[in-house]
This record gives C-alpha cells, structure tokens and sequence, in this order.
C-alpha cells in the first residue's frame, strides 16, 4: 500500500475500475439472439490513474467523451466501488460513505438534481440543513452569502419546477455547498447556461474555494471554466492519465505552435503566406497562420521585412484546439463531459 | 430540538407539503383501490340470497364492515416504494441521495406517512359514506381502534422493507416490477382481501398464519368490525414484529449488497 502525501486531500494510486455491459443487436431477430444467449463484455472504464491533491487546490479534470472523467469522480464521491487501486478523500475511503466522509464532500453533477421539484428551493435547503445537522446560526450566514453572491434573492421561494434552468443551477449549487463541504467534486457545472450565469457560477466557485480553501476538481464543457478556475490541468484518455501538470505546460504539450496574427496595411493571399506557415486564414488585411514553437522568432521577422505588417502578435492557441491536438481528433469538439 | 427530532419534523413537514401539491392524484389514486369494495358487493349479495342469510356467520351487514374495515386497512397499507426505487437505480437519480449523510429510505418512509395524512379526511369521508349505505357497523371499543391502528402501521412498516428490497432488484434485474405483482397477490389473498381467511381451505389458513399478511390487513379489519379480540391483536402484533426484524434485516443485506453493484447511470 503507497503512503498517502502527507496532508494530501485526494490521494489516489493506482486507481481501476471495470464492469461488464450487456449487448444487443436491434429489432426483433436481436432480442430473441439477445434472450437465448445474452451478450456481454468487460469494458476497462478506468486503468492505473494515480495522483494527489493538495487541499485548496483547484484542478482541471480534461478528457474526451467516455475518457473515464465522470467513473473516476464516482469513485471518488464513493458513488462507485473501484475494482483496484487506493482511494483517499479527505483521509476516508470514499466506498465505506461513512458520515464524516460525506460531510466533507460534495459532488455537483450539471445535468442531475438534488431540489425537490415541486417546492420551493427553501424547502430542500431546509432538509439539507437537517441532514446534515448545520447549526441555525452557521445556516443562516452560508444562506446569506450564498445569496449575495449567486443572487438567490426573489427565487428560493419560487418552485423548483418554475426557476429558469440557470436559477436552478444557482440553487443547486447552493444546495450543494450549503454545509461547506471542503472537497468539491465538479461535474459539467456550468452545462447549459448562458455566458452571463456561466460567469456567475465561476465567481461563486472561486470565491468559495479562496473563503473555505476547498480542495475543487472540475470537469467541464467549457474550457473557459478550466481556464478561468484551474491552475493544474489533468487530462485522461482511453481511461488513463496522460497529462498532469499545468496549463502552460499542457500548452506546449499539445505542441503544434503559435499562433500569429498579421494586421497588414496591404492586402496579400493566403498562399503568399503559405510559406510562412500553416493553418492559413487571411480575411480583408487581417491573417493568421500557425507557426512551430521553434521558428516563432525567425518566422515573426521574416514576415515582418518581407510584408507591410502594420501589427504582429503571437499567442498561445485556444486550450480548444491544444485538446483537440493532444487527442488527435480535430475534426470534432474534443472535450466533453 | 435534537439533531434527530431536527431531521423527522423537517423530512415529514416538506414531504407533507410535497404531497399536498399532489392532493387530487392521492384522492383519485385513492378511489383506484376498490378492490375490497367490489368483494364487499359481491359477498354481501351472496350472503343476502343465502337460506338463512348469512355464510359462513357472516351476514351482508357484517360483511360490509369487515370489507370496509378491509378498504380502510388497506389505505394504511398503501407502498410504492419499489417503483420509485426501480427508477431512481435506472435513471441514477439515487446518486445525489446517495451523498448526503442520511439512508435514503427514511426520506421515502417520510413521504409515505405523510401520503396517509393527505389521504385520511378523504378516506375518512368516504368510509362514512360507505358504511351509511351499506348498513355496516363498526366496533364501539376505542381499544380495537387502537390496537388496529397498530397492527396497520407495523403492517406499513412491513410492508415497506419488503417493497422497499423489491425495488432494490432494480441493482440486478430489469423485471423488478413484476416481482411485486405476485407478491401483491400473495398480500391481497393471504391478507383477506378477497374473503376473511376462514373463509379458505384449512391448509391454506394454516400457511397464512405464519406470514404476516392476515395480520397486517385481515386482523384490523376484524377488530374494526369487532370481530377479534385484543388478545388477537397482541398475537398478531407479535408476528407481525417478528417479520418486521426479518425485513429490517434483508433490506439492510440487499441494500449494501447492490451498492456494490451499483453503476450510477449517467449521474
């Protein structure tokens, strides 16, 4: 057995799970194949994934669809049994759900809810204070802040059934953190909301891990919740841990270069700048072009004495497309939940 | 107020107010469950056209009081658990509940008994109604309305956990829900639903009586018609109890057992 990092609020090593799915061919013929002799096979969701977390951290859990982003949150909110491995969350075994455990933790799944449908959000809060036996006084100053802060103000006693899905989203979260869980387990928490709410919700999540120093992993849709919440970025593929480290760091991974943007005072062709690099876009006297890492300096001057450059910048590409280049898989959105 | 008095007075009063929204569907769903009145016609017209007009000692009159006493038990009785436990193990929506400090069956168990108390002025309503036209009557001792009151919540609670590991097939099989039919039958028949248990084969009586279905639903019908005595009821009680530990058990069995087996779908 590994010795946890000292003080580490998610120790993880090793970490593997398995199940079998059952198959079946469509129609008639299928199900009676699928009745006489069922099909099934094992399906590896999770192989070997090991890393800790230091409390307060906020990290960036990255990975295409069925990459095993989601199984591994399961495991690690004891939703899901690991087949092998350590697991330590908060210095419990998540599987055993003891009561401190979950206490400490909270998972906030994008597209599930905790709300009672037909009530009003206060109700659920309500029994969430119950539950978890939050003292009057420490329920009444969360309620307050979380108030402010997500402007819960005029919709806790709407019903549940009535609120907009962002309202919703906001009292989920509310619901979530209402006992001031110090692990956070984020799954696609801004999914479906528009750019305004999405930012609502960021702020209230980076607010809440500066004033508690809660320990947050994220998955999320939208890079820019990665990118404006997460430090540390992990990337899984194909059920395996192939990144660990930080943004700038997975930049340069996914390799492919800089991106530099030309604002000419002449017009020119995108084949004229073909030979400067690649990913050519040229619209009116404004281009951009993809340039190796490498060549960044030597290609900027070169375009700079042979062109009537008016402005050069060079950027790091959208973390969009260092994902896509990282999977290999450019001709489709890369990263989901 | 202790932390525990906390979460039962918070967990009824929001689930009392949730069921209260659904008010009409309770009543409806109610007036669904009519099973025992439409035995209570057929005996009574049996026993009014019998030659001495009664069968079995049982005259129409007091067939409508133990039919009613039946409807009345029955309403008491009434466990959907298994289904919204079937589908809450497909659709994952467990899961959330599954992370809060608290075993999710007692927010079920709540919901039920507050489903009763939106349901009683109701039934209460239409048992007067029932029992006016059908010339039924009913015991005067205020113990047999107590000790059938008993006997029909620690049927409840019986009848709860079994349902309750009923819907926790949902873990392992797709055909949970059918389980449940037969033993509803087994239930409706064995409790007396369709005829007081004299009224069935010896053999069969001496089988029931070492399940707790005659006690759960026949015994309280029969102490509300004035047909048993208390000494009947504490018998009844007491396999009733037994059973209950029984349930208690195999539903904590199963319970961690499907856990493990647990997939989370989609959540």
């Amino acid at each position: 057995m590994t010795t946890p990092t000292p003080d580490a609020a998610v120790h993880v090593r090793d970490l593997r799970k398995s199940y079998t799915v059952h198959e079946k061919e469509p129609g008639f013929l299928g199900s009676l194949r699928s009745f006489v002799r069922r099909q099934s096979r094992e399906v590896e969701a999770v192989r070997g994934v090991s890393f800790d977390l230091a409390p307060g951290e906020v990290v960036g859990f990255l990975g295409p669809n069925g990459a095993g982003k989601t199984t591994t949150l399961k495991m690690l909110s004891g939703l899901l049994h690991p087949s092998g491995g350590e697991l330590r969350v908060a210095g419990f075994e998540p599987r055993r759900r003891e009561a401190d455990f979950l206490r400490r933790i909270t998972l906030v799944m994008g597209q599930k809810q905790q709300l009672i449908w037909d009530l009003p959000a206060l109700d659920s809060f309500l029994v969430n204070q119950a539950i978890y036996e939050i003292p009057d006084p420490q329920y009444r100053a969360t309620m307050h802040e979380f108030t402010e802060v997500l402007g819960l103000e005029g919709i806790l006693k709407k019903q549940v059934r009535k609120l907009s899905l962002g309202e919703r989203m906001k009292c989920e979260l509310a619901a979530a953190l209402l006992h001031r869980p110090r692990v956070l387990f984020l799954d696609e928490p801004t999914i479906g909301l528009d750019v305004n709410m999405q930012e609502a919700v960021r702020a209230f999540i980076r607010d809440y891990n500066e004033r508690y120093g809660a320990t947050v992993i994220l998955t999320s849709h939208y890079m820019a919740d990665v990118t404006a919440l997460a430090r540390r970025i992990l990337v899984i593929d194909q059920g395996q841990l192939v990144f660990d480290g930080d943004l700038a760091r997975l930049v340069e991974r996914g390799g492919g270069g800089k991106t530099v943007r030309l604002q000419l005072r002449r017009p020119v062709t995108a084949e004229a700048l073909a030979g400067y690099g690649s990913d050519v876009k040229v619209d009116g006297l404004s281009a951009e072009l993809t340039v190796p890492r490498a060549e960044v300096s030597p290609r900027a001057a070169r375009l700079l004495a042979d062109l009537d450059v008016a402005d050069l910048t060079v950027e790091d590409p959208p973390i969009e497309a260092v994902m896509a280049e990282l999977f290999g898989r450019k001709d489709r959105e890369v990263v989901r939940g | 107020m202790t932390a525990l008095w906390r979460k039962v007075r918070v967990l009824f009063s929001t689930r009392f107010a949730e069921m209260v929204e659904y008010r009409a569907e309770v009543v409806i769903w109610m007036l669904s469950g009519t099973l025992s009145l439409v035995m209570m016609l057929v005996w009574m017209g049996q026993a009014a056209s019998a030659p001495d007009g009664r069968i079995n000692g049982y005259t129409p009159a007091e067939f409508a009081s133990y039919f009613l006493g039946v409807w009345v038990t029955g309403q008491l009785l009434v466990v959907w658990v298994a289904w919204e436990l079937d589908m809450e193990v497909r659709q994952g929506t467990l899961s959330p509940k599954l992370l809060r400090p608290l075993d999710p069956m007692w927010e079920h168990y709540a919901a039920h008994v507050a489903e009763r108390v939106v349901r009683l002025p109701a039934m209460l309503g239409l048992v007067a109604l029932f029992a006016w036209l059908a010339g039924a009557s009913f015991s005067t001792d205020p113990l047999n309305y107590l000790a059938a009151f008993g006997l029909a919540m620690l049927g409840f609670s019986a009848r709860f956990l079994w349902e309750y590991c009923l819907g926790l097939l949902a873990f392992w099989t797709e055909s949970s829900s059918s389980f449940g039919e037969v033993v509803w039958l087994v239930y409706a028949a064995l409790g007396g639903m369709f005829a007081p248990l004299a009224f069935y084969p010896q053999w069969v009586q001496n089988i029931a009586v070492w399940t707790p279905f005659p006690y759960m639903l026949g015994l309280p019908a029969q102490l509300l018609a004035g047909k048993a005595s208390l000494a009947d009821a504490g018998r009844g009680a007491l396999v009733l109890g037994a059973w209950l530990i029984v349930f208690w058990f195999v539903r904590l069995a199963v319970w961690r057992l499907g856990l493990r087996k647990y997939g989370a779908v989609g959540a």
